[in-house]
């Protein structure tokens, strides 16, 4: 488990910038947990100070029972030996092949030529990049850079990888599949995944839990779903307005009309409900936006539509809905 | 061309050859320690130190501003203290090397610097340790543009080893102001000259493609 306690964090330069204050959070153990917000937000350097690559001003950094912030420069070492970090630039050492990449923080721990080896293979076959163990990472492409990157992260069988805007330089297919490993490398290896992105995309695939995070404080925390369907914080509901239609110029209503939205979690998103609906209900249904999405594996859906009918009728609609556990949001009038 | 004229144009390529590969070799024990240092404790380096760094760059670029001919003589007794002698082709690898030092520290300082800062903070999100991150990281990353620091040296050395002359150090630059200019013998003047034309584009090639090879291979 990483708390973060009253983290506070000032950039000194020409102009002070405040890049975090007054972080609390808990990312629980095992869990892939998303921090995101626009660039400026200041998650990186909040992801940075997991590991003491950026020390905190103020405020406590514990990871497991190691209060980070009090490490001496050689015990720091050990508990970053600890954790992975993967890299948006994949920052991955030129002049060694893959295999030396891999190798590298198991050279520093002194691991036998042997183990070596064996840890190596392993991991390459892992994130699938077994055949390109002698290649130089020029001669890789960026979705296997950071396969490298990855492997490299894992090599001491860190407990925590940290992620920072991992897909951030790669193309949406290569971004998919290195989600997926990051997903597989969580689930099989039980380690807890933190993984800094600004796209909301990316936290709905993959991540348990988010903080939204702005103006170097957390806006808002909790598990994904909660966080998709009933964003509070202006700068959650400003990063899922592509995604989820969450602001959409409503037209006049028609004068027995009313705009809803309705929100399908799990199963749900897979029933005829609003067939259902204008079948037993004398109401029209005229369907402004929608979407069906995953939301980390479960299906997951959103429609914008305008009722029509009596007002008796659209509230037994209404009523409808609720029972068949759609969410019904009232937008006007 | 006779036989005595080529024996003597051999014998001042050898020694040309000698004074800049002996200044060269030391130089790089010498400058690549300091380079590393200055950019180890430069503010945004691994083990920064301002107060070293600053004493360090004073006394590089005290070096690099004494003109080499100057130089040569004002250290005349510190070379003299070094190889028991102030004059010939020995005792001018001594005025070379200390003028070469503070020019090969500063090439080395500038190719670790351009190695990615990300690369250096990967290896620290590792645990990797200063020293280590020098000698794991900083050296091998940098390695094409070290080759061409040295590549840049030594084809300096040659254009420095033709002042010499000056305290009988020999080579191809004294041949040629004493046969070619002071003697009036124009031929003697172009084939040293052609001479080092060779020399400084073979070395220039021989650096650019192992630097090269060294890239590529990354």
């Amino acid at each position: 488990m990483i708390r973060l306690k009253n983290v506070s964090k000032t950039f000194e330069g020409r102009s002070e910038v405040r890049a975090l204050s007054g972080i609390d959070l808990t990312i629980p153990a095992g869990q892939i947990y998303g921090i995101i917000g626009q660039s400026g937000a200041g998650k990186s350097t909040l992801l940075r100070c997991i590991n003491m690559l950026e020390r905190p001003d103020s405020g406590e950094v514990w990871v497991g029972g190691t209060l980070m912030n009090s490490l001496k420069p050689k015990e720091l070492r050990a508990a970053r030996r600890k954790m992975g970090m993967v890299f948006q630039q994949f920052n991955l050492l030129n002049s060694r092949t893959v295999f030396a990449n891999i190798a590298f923080p198991l050279e520093l721990n002194k691991t036998p030529k042997q183990a070596v080896r064996k840890r190596v293979e392993q991991l390459a076959d892992l994130v699938g990049l077994a055949d390109k163990l002698e290649a130089y990472p020029r001669q890789l492409s960026g979705g296997q850079k950071q396969r490298v990157g990855i492997a490299r992260a894992l090599a001491t069988e860190p407990e925590v990888l940290l992620c920072d805007e991992p897909t951030s330089a790669l193309d949406p297919e290569t971004t998919a599949s290195v989600l997926n490993l990051l997903q597989t490398i969580n689930e099989r290896l039980g380690l807890t995944v933190v993984l800094v992105t600004h796209e909301m995309a990316v936290i709905q695939e993959t991540c348990h839990s988010v903080a939204v995070l702005d103006e170097g404080t957390v806006q808002e925390a909790g598990p994904v779903a909660e966080i998709f369907t009933h964003p509070k914080s202006k700068a959650a509901q400003r990063l899922l307005q592509g995604l989820l239609a969450a602001k959409f110029s409503l037209p006049q209503p028609s004068p027995d009309g009313m705009f809803i939205r309705l929100t399908f979690l799990h199963d749900r998103a897979n029933q005829p409900i609003i067939s259902k609906l204008i079948r037993r209900h004398e109401v029209e249904v005229n369907i402004l936006s929608g979407r069906i999405d995953q939301m980390k594996g479960s299906p997951f859906g959103m429609l914008l539509v305008e009722l029509r009918g009596s007002s008796q009728e659209k509230d037994a609609a209404l009523c409808f809905l609720e029972e068949n556990q759609v969410e019904v949001e009232v937008l006007s009038p | 061309m006779n036989a005595a004229a080529l024996s003597i144009l051999w014998n001042a390529t050898l020694e040309t050859l000698l004074m800049v590969g002996a200044a060269t070799v030391l130089a790089v024990l010498g400058g690549l320690p300091l380079g590393i240092l200055l950019a180890a404790t430069d503010p945004n380096g691994i083990l920064e130190h301002r107060w070293v760094n600053r004493i360090l760059g004073t006394v590089i670029n005290l070096g690099r501003s004494v003109p080499f001919i100057i130089l040569m003589v004002a250290i005349i007794p510190f070379t003299r203290k070094v190889v028991g002698t102030s004059i010939g082709t020995t005792a001018a690898i001594v005025p070379l090397t200390v003028a070469a030092i503070p020019f090969m520290a500063r090439l080395v300082e500038g190719a670790l610097k351009e190695v990615d800062p990300g690369v250096i903070e990967a290896a620290q999100s590792m645990g990797t340790g200063p020293l280590q991150i020098i000698y794991k990281v900083l050296l091998p990353e940098a390695l094409p543009a070290l080759v061409l620091a040295v590549t840049v040296t030594a084809v300096n050395l040659v254009g420095y080893s033709a002042m010499a002359g000056a305290i009988g150090g020999g080579g191809l630059g004294d041949l040629a102001i004493r046969y070619g200019y002071q003697r009036f013998r124009g031929d003697v003047m172009l084939q040293t000259v052609a001479i080092l034309v060779l020399l400084v584009q073979g070395m220039q090639m021989l650096g650019d493609r192992i630097a090269q090879k060294l890239y590529q291979r990354g």
